[in-house]
């Protein structure tokens, strides 16, 4: 989203305007139920982020350089709770500044078991941990890449959400009116493999697919039913809208979003000393159901299971294993153009988060390994977070790519493999 | 039997009856501590908040309102704690459905990602949000899980020893509770480690009567050997208000429950 001058000018004056007493004396307990006024809070954060090299497709060794200002409140009306989140920023990569909306919502209760917020907000269900099956929700993977604050994954989208809660069933349901996309990766600051050029690319003017038309029938839906038994979460999912990836093309060539319908079921239950998850999906390409036409995606199984323990004391070891079982296999390779490119049939993928927590979780040590043995390649997320008080807090990490063929999916990074480093202010 | 025989056997089985008598009797107090402690009403609520320093002296803050509420008196327990200060973590709830004999089911939302995340129940002898105090000490211990010695009645209290029948997944060999004879409110704990070495301390500073129910409206833990410590004050506390199962559901995860997060009419 582009600057506004308004925006930011009226976040410049709400972060000016914070005069909240910071006091702890005895009468000083806030109150955020009984609202006097608005509480504005937020942070100033400053981060910058680089390649070990130069990478040859961007010309660039910096991926991340950041001055961002983000402020919110929020306010309780009789019926209606009003939230806000907004930000400005100067990226220094781009060069330019940038202001967004993060969240702007109104949320009430037509009838007593019944929640509707509506407005621009960021949406998240399903079991996975940083892999997304029934999570059809946008995510922005240019920021997670980057090494930005994990909140930044998910994108906003301007959405009504109504949940209605019953005894029997929950149900869910999110209504996006105009597509939104992903913020995926346009070669403007990470390099990714073409199938149609035959290696890495960093397109310039970058990538920028075709949307569908800002009409209500290419709006989005995503349902959730759910229901708590005992401690098990379970969970039916559908969704209908679009890939969020520009991964088809248009007759012409050009990238675009292919239609999807899908429908999935998640459960997550304590097994043992720890949790497990199971999640599944069926995404149905609706555009090419017989998986014959090579510009446009085909059907996928999607399968993930999880599980997480803490090992010893303040140290939680999570393993998930995840497949990506593409549909209609022999008739992808039979109409492709590129099949020894094409990939597998069946993506397996591994993942281990290892999180440690030390000085009375004011250090946070974690590591996060996506190992894929069908694709012969990884990602690993390092990191270190120090809240040194509750002003100050700083972060440092990296994104590593590897692999051994240029085209699968996590080695087509391997360029853009980064260390970042983040200080962030609370206010 | 001679009369001498009589004597002796009466009180040899008195002797073995206040034997009895004795270790019921600390299992009995520690049961009406853990009402007197976690049970008051049948629910409740309470804003707390949380001075946490270090050695050196930094402080960090942490404001919340726990709502909870008694499955069963003595038993399982749902808590629900909405997060208000600091900045950074406003917005984030907590909710615990506390099992005894079980482990507990945990769910984290973080406002910023619109995540629900479970948490393992693990281990529950670790740092409640960064503070000295454990989840142990918010939710409870249950009483089952140690094994409890009568050391001293004073006028003043009940001095206990306790030891845990499981030593793996806690840090302490054994804690020593002082129980106040008329509240049965557990006034000062003190834990020691395997080489008997006191490392971490309890303390009740202020004990309020809310309802008809004393409760402890100031209390401090202090790390022996960080030299760390955590100040907790209760304030704007009820009972007995009638709060509804529901109110412990993801719903009030996504959407906090304005209605019982409001304070209570009145002064405290």
């Amino acid at each position: 989203m582009r600057l506004t001058a308004c925006l930011l000018c009226s976040l410049l004056a709400a972060a000016g305007s914070y005069a909240q007493n910071d006091d702890w004396g005895d009468d000083e307990w806030s109150d955020d139920v009984a609202e006097e006024g608005l509480q504005w809070s937020g942070f100033f954060e400053a981060a910058a982020g680089s390649r070990w090299d130069e990478d040859a497709q961007t010309g660039r060794r910096q991926t991340l350089g950041d001055f961002r200002l983000r402020t919110e409140t929020q306010w309780s009306g009789e019926r209606v709770d009003a939230s806000f989140k907004g930000e400005a920023w100067y990226d220094s990569y781009l060069q330019e500044f940038d202001a967004e909306l993060r969240d702007l919502t109104l949320a009430f209760s037509p009838r007593a078991n019944w929640d509707v917020k509506a407005g621009r907000q960021v949406l998240t269900w399903g079991t996975g941990d940083l892999l997304f099956l029934n999570d059809l929700f946008p995510k922005d993977w240019v920021s997670f890449f980057a090494g930005r604050e994990d909140e930044y994954l998910k994108a906003p989208s301007n959405t009504v959400r109504s949940t209605w809660y019953s005894n029997v069933v929950n149900i869910d349901f999110a209504w996006t009116p105009v597509f939104t996309a992903d913020e995926y990766l346009n070669g403007e600051r990470f390099s990714f493999f073409s199938p149609l050029a035959g290696q890495r690319v960093a397109p310039n003017p970058p990538l920028a697919g075709i949307e569908p038309e800002d009409d209500f029938k290419n709006g989005e839906f995503a349902l959730r039913l759910f229901r708590t038994v005992n401690g098990t979460e379970w969970a039916l999912y559908a969704y209908n809208g679009f890939f969020h990836q520009p991964s088809a093309l248009t007759e012409s060539f050009e990238p675009t979003f292919a239609p999807l319908t899908s429908a999935g079921v998640s459960m997550r239950g304590t097994l043992g000393k720890g949790l497990f998850n199971a999640e599944t999906t069926y995404y149905a390409s609706r555009d090419d159901r017989r998986g014959d036409d090579p510009r446009i995606p085909n059907d996928q199984v999607r399968v993930l299971l999880g599980y997480e323990q803490e090992a010893v004391t303040n140290l939680t070891v999570a393993f998930q294993y995840y497949l990506e079982w593409l549909q209609d296999y022999d008739e992808l390779i039979d109409n492709s153009l590129t099949p020894t490119l094409e990939p597998d049939e069946f993506r397996h993928v591994f993942t281990n988060r290892l999180t440690y927590r030390l000085q009375q979780d004011k250090l946070t040590l974690s590591l996060f390994t996506f190992y894929s043995p069908s694709d012969s390649d990884y990602y690993i997320r390092p990191a270190i977070s120090y809240r040194y008080s509750d002003q100050w807090s700083f972060t440092g990490g990296a994104s590593v790519f590897g692999g051994s063929n240029a085209a699968t999916f996590f080695n087509q990074f391997a360029d853009n493999s980064n260390i970042y480093f983040r200080v962030r202010y609370n206010y | 039997m001679t009369d001498l025989g009589r004597i002796l056997l009466a009180t040899g089985l008195l002797a073995m009856l206040g034997h009895v008598h004795a270790e019921t009797d600390a299992d009995d107090i520690v049961s009406k501590a853990n009402l007197a402690a976690y049970y008051a009403g049948a629910d409740g609520r309470s804003e707390v908040r949380m001075t946490i320093q270090d050695a050196q002296g930094r402080q960090q803050r942490r404001q919340f309102t726990v709502l909870r509420r008694d499955v069963e008196e003595s038993r399982d327990q749902d808590f629900l704690v909405v997060f208000s200060q600091p900045s950074d973590v406003r917005g984030t709830v907590f909710l615990v459905k506390k099992h005894v004999g079980t482990d507990d089911d945990r769910w984290l939302y973080l406002p910023g990602l619109d995540l629900v995340k479970r948490i393992s129940a693990g281990d529950k002898r670790t740092s409640f949000v960064g503070a000295h105090y454990f989840y142990e000490d918010v939710s409870g211990r249950s009483p089952d899980e140690d094994e409890h010695t009568l050391l001293e009645t004073s006028d003043e209290w009940y001095v206990l020893e306790h030891t845990p029948k499981n030593s793996s997944g806690v840090e302490f060999a054994s804690y020593v509770t002082w129980i106040d004879r008329k509240t049965f409110l557990p006034m000062k704990i003190e834990y020691r480690n395997a080489a008997g070495r006191l490392y971490r301390r309890v303390e009740v500073l202020e004990v309020t009567d809310i309802d008809g129910h004393p409760t402890v409206t100031k209390s401090r833990v202090s790390d022996l050997d960080s030299d760390g410590v955590t100040n907790m004050e209760f304030r704007y506390i009820a009972y007995d208000i009638g709060m509804p199962e529901t109110v412990f559901s993801e719903r009030s995860l996504r959407r906090p429950p304005r209605d019982w997060l409001k304070r209570p009419a009145g002064d405290q």
